[in-house]
């Protein structure tokens, strides 16, 4: 596993290591992620692809007992530096969680919201529609933009979810487990949207599933945890190589569904 | 996988073994719902007893005595009106009357209609309203005058005496017969009948055709002596060792002599006596029977010489016996020449009945300057004068005379009072008792009523309310609220949202928090009176914004009484929101902070709006907890008697729960209705509070989904 270093990389972490409290949940991580591409984080549970993932943007300072030593470089500067403000990176850096959770409002008022809090002076109404149309929504909800964000589908909220993170105009688009809570169908939708949305940003999805890495990602990144080791980066590369020849033994059996 | 290769299995129990265990465990199962049941059922008990208990106070008869009953004021004021008109002279003997209207040209007067039968050459009788007396108009009621007259008498007296018996049967058989002759009128055959029945169970079926000896002494009303006398005749003609004796000394005389004298086998009354006169007799031990035996229609009458007042109305009727001097008086169009007066004395049933039904025996009806006199005649001077600062009486409206006789003469005051239960069980008995006590009426009163609630604290339990007092709890409670809500809403928002929960500071505080909700109530009030009552004064009396008399106020106001209950409910305000903002779902904040919001965005634009209703339910929950509060406030400071409605937060004050405190440490009946009543109150705006909370909660949570 040999990364260089380098400004074109969409972001990049550097010797990260998440404690929380006194428990280091990953360790020594390097991982630079391309811009434009989809990089699946997958791995088994207690791995700490969630927390690295959390790292990306900061989110992990939302738990009261977490640190993170190491950087993660994005544009040229360490967002745990003292003078960035974790509030700016979230912005630049969105968010789409394992369970859809969108605000007990409108739908209109979901997209809006976000765009408004950030200082957001354009038409609101052009911005809600580009928004549901770049999450392919628009077509389902259209008429319906008064009703609660609560009255759509699982699949649905999902993709409101995505609609509202790239109204306020994000390069990076983190995805946490975004489909494990929908069905089959709702999956594909979302994966479908996730190939157009990478046209434009950079997505970096955790996931479970192994197909569907296979299917989305063009690049993975394995994590994996021993007694001994807690949560690191065992392998990462090009998804189509990592699929079919990967360079660790612990990645293949894993790949090929021997443990986890 | 047969059971055999499974140890694991045959170490549970098997057949017989099993259902035994089975059994037994249900028997257990069932143990334990009957206790919980039991439990539930004994807490619902209790709280149902305890609201019996209260309900039972809060309601229930009370005898209300008067100082003197309105129809003895009216009366005695009307007789009295009378009795001092000019060129009046009364007597008990009606033949005097008689005599006297007969020579006399200008005289009125009025009498039991025996006597005028009897001198009907002598007399001319006056139409009321155009009614005369006569046999078809006192049996219709048209003659207004019309009366029933009676006998009273005792058991006891007509099983010792069967000569009385006797004479008393004798009566009812022939009275009717006789009447016309006697100059009264008959009553009913079914009102003769119920008497005579009444009469044969009281002497236990008297032996009428066997002979008697010994005297028979009647006492009573002139006006029914004639019956009695014509009667005895009848009976003395069969009868003659028996002799019968009327003496004639009037109605109120008369009950005197029989009841509290012992004097007299029978009372002859020209009216009914009243319940209160019953009772006396009866303490007395003269248990009284009453036997209607005749008519009577009192007939106004005049000279008949004069033949121009044919017919007065109920007005003329009045002014001739009171007011008017001359004829003319009444009647412009009649010669002016002086009235004379010839009525029956004071002590006559016949001039009380009159002036009842001239007059009338209620205060309504009558005009300003009787209404202005009676308030002179029974108030001292002084009073008066005090009464006539804004206006002389008699030119005070009709109504508000009234409500001062009735405020200064009638004084209405509690004379007994019973709990529910009592009135329900032991009705005949209180109503018995109440009888027996004179101008007493007794009343179903609920003690919380329109006046309760409007009128201020006062020492008559009948007049005292808790305007004052919810008016103070209301205060209170605002200044409480004003402080807690702010301070524990922002408190709870820090704790949740900003503190990490790992300095110091923020430990102490959080432990500090969650011991002060324990705190009892007093020491609550002890810090009050320290900080804000005695350390504060000069702030929390007002001084300082220039209210009061810096010489007399302190800080016992309605503003330290609520900042110490603001205090009080503080914790609680703040444990209730910290719960209702950590149930708001980790997913929301991470969404909202996903988005680039910052801390405040987030907790003013979703945390809050989500974990409103929970706030809300802590809120309401506090504040009746202020509202419910007491032991703080009588530490603070609470004026036990204030008739001041607050007007401030540097307004001294009482609130309805130190009133229920200081009502029920009170010694009077009264008051332990009152503290119930007050209870009551308390109650329903606890429970009002409470539904509110309730109902937002399941609001605000149906919003949500």
């Amino acid at each position: 596993m040999t990364v260089s270093h380098s400004d074109t990389y969409a972001i990049e972490a550097k010797d990260l290591n998440v404690y929380y409290g006194g428990f280091r949940a990953v360790r020594d991580i390097n991982l630079a992620i391309e811009p434009r591409k989809i990089t699946a984080l997958i791995g088994p549970s207690g791995c700490g692809k969630s927390t690295v993932l959390r790292a990306f943007n900061r989110m992990n300072d939302l738990i009261p007992v977490a640190r993170t030593e190491g950087s993660v470089t994005f544009h040229g500067k360490n967002i745990y530096d003292a003078d960035v403000d974790a509030v700016e990176v979230r912005r630049r850096i969105g968010m789409v969680f394992q369970k859809p959770n969108p605000f007990p409002k409108s739908i209109y008022e979901n997209i809006a919201w976000g765009a408004k809090i950030n200082g957001y002076r354009g038409r609101m109404d052009d911005l809600v529609e580009e928004s549901l149309r770049g999450a392919a929504l628009w077509d389902e909800v259209k008429d319906k933009l008064k009703e609660s964000g609560y009255s759509l589908s699982g699949g649905q909220q999902q993709r409101l979810c995505i609609a509202r993170t790239i109204a306020v105009k994000p390069d990076i688009i983190l995805m946490d487990e975004p489909c494990s809570a929908l069905d089959p169908i709702a999956t594909l939708r979302i994966e479908e949207l996730m190939k157009e949305l990478v046209q434009e940003y950079t997505i970096i999805i955790v996931t479970h599933n192994m197909q569907q890495a296979a299917r989305v990602a063009d690049y993975t990144a394995f994590f994996t945890v021993s007694p001994d080791r807690t949560g690191y980066l065992e392998e990462y590369g090009e998804t189509s190589r990592m699929f079919t020849s990967p360079t660790s033994r612990v990645t293949e059996d894993y790949i090929t569904g021997r443990f986890g | 996988m047969t059971k055999s290769n499974r140890t694991s299995v045959q170490a549970f129990p098997e057949g017989q073994e099993y259902d035994t265990y089975v059994k037994r465990r249900q028997r257990k199962a069932k143990t334990w719902h009957g206790l919980f049941f039991t439990a539930t059922l004994i807490g619902i008990l209790a709280l149902a007893a305890l609201l019996l208990d209260v309900i039972n106070d809060a309601f229930g008869y009370v005898a209300i005595q008067s100082k003197v009953s309105e129809s003895t004021l009216v009366g005695n004021y009307f007789k009295q009106q009378m009795l001092d008109a000019r060129r009046t002279l009364t007597s008990e003997d009606d033949q005097t009357l008689v005599d006297n209207v007969a020579t006399r040209g200008t005289a009125v007067g009025f009498f039991g209609y025996a006597y005028y039968a009897s001198n009907t050459d002598k007399l001319a009788v006056v139409a009321i309203d155009g009614v005369k007396p006569d046999a078809a108009t006192v049996a219709d009621g048209s003659y207004p005058l019309a009366r029933p007259l009676y006998v009273y008498t005792t058991e006891e007296i007509l099983q010792a005496k069967p000569q009385v018996a006797a004479f008393v049967g004798y009566t009812l058989d022939h009275v009717n017969q006789a009447i016309g002759d006697i100059g009264y009128f008959p009553v009913s055959e079914a009102d003769l009948a119920a008497a005579r029945q009444q009469w044969q169970a009281a002497a236990s079926n008297p032996d009428e055709a066997a002979t008697f000896s010994g005297e028979i002494l009647s006492v009573g009303s002139s006006t029914v002596t004639p019956i009695i006398e014509r009667m005895a005749q009848d009976f003395q003609a069969n009868m003659p060792t028996t002799s019968v004796i009327a003496e004639s000394i009037g109605t109120d005389a008369g009950i005197r002599a029989f009841c509290l004298d012992g004097r007299g086998d029978l009372l002859s009354a020209s009216r009914a006596l009243t319940q209160v006169e019953e009772a006396a007799c009866s303490k007395e031990g003269r248990d009284l029977i009453q036997l209607v035996i005749a008519n009577d229609g009192i007939p106004v009458v005049v000279n008949p010489e004069n033949t121009f007042a044919t017919n007065l109305t109920l007005d003329q009727l009045k002014q001739a016996f009171t007011t008017a001097e001359t004829w003319a008086d009444l009647d412009p169009a009649w010669p002016d020449r002086p009235i004379l007066h010839f009525i029956p004395g004071a002590d006559s049933g016949t001039l009380d009945f009159f002036s009842a039904e001239v007059f009338g025996t209620r205060l309504e009806g009558q005009s300003a300057t009787d209404l202005a006199a009676m308030l002179k005649i029974a108030l001292s001077a002084g009073r008066v004068r005090a009464l006539e600062s804004a206006a002389p009486l008699n030119e005070q409206p009709v109504a508000a005379l009234i409500a001062l006789a009735r405020s200064e003469i009638i004084k209405p005051t509690g004379a007994g009072s019973w709990s529910l239960f009592e009135s329900l069980t032991r009705r005949a008995e209180i109503a018995a008792e109440v009888a027996a006590m004179p101008d007493t009426e007794l009343q179903f009163r609920s003690w919380i009523n329109k006046n309760f609630l409007v009128n201020a604290q006062s020492s008559d339990p009948y007049k005292a309310g808790i305007n004052i007092a919810i008016m103070g709890s209301l205060w209170v409670t605002i200044i409480a609220f004003l402080m807690a809500v702010p301070l524990g809403i922002a408190a709870a928002i820090y704790l949740e949202e900003y503190s990490n929960g790992k300095s110091r500071l923020d430990q102490i505080i959080e432990t500090n928090i969650n011991n002060l909700a324990g705190v009892p109530s007093i020491i609550y009030g002890m810090l009050g009176l320290a900080v804000f009552v005695r350390f504060m004064s000069i702030v929390t009396s007002g001084q300082l914004f220039g209210y009061g008399d810096p010489a007399t106020t302190n800080g016992r106001t309605i503003l330290s009484a609520g900042l110490t209950l603001g205090l009080l409910i503080l914790p609680l305000v703040i444990i209730n929101a910290r719960e209702a903002i950590r149930a708001v779902p980790r997913g929301l904040r991470e969404a909202s902070y996903g988005l680039g919001a910052t801390r405040w965005q987030t907790v003013w634009n979703h945390v809050l709006p989500s974990s409103m209703s929970g706030i809300l339910t802590g809120i309401i929950l506090a504040v009746s907890r202020a509202f419910g509060e007491t032991a703080p406030l009588i530490v603070v400071g609470v004026s036990t008697f204030i008739v001041v409605r607050p007007d401030g937060p540097f307004s001294k004050f009482t609130t309805l729960t130190a009133q229920i405190y200081q009502w029920t440490s009170r010694p009077q009946e009264e008051f332990q209705h009152l503290a119930a009543a007050a209870i009551l109150v308390l109650l329903v705006l606890l429970i009002t509070l409470n539904s509110a909370a309730i109902y937002l909660r399941t609001r605000y949570a149906k919003n949500k989904q």
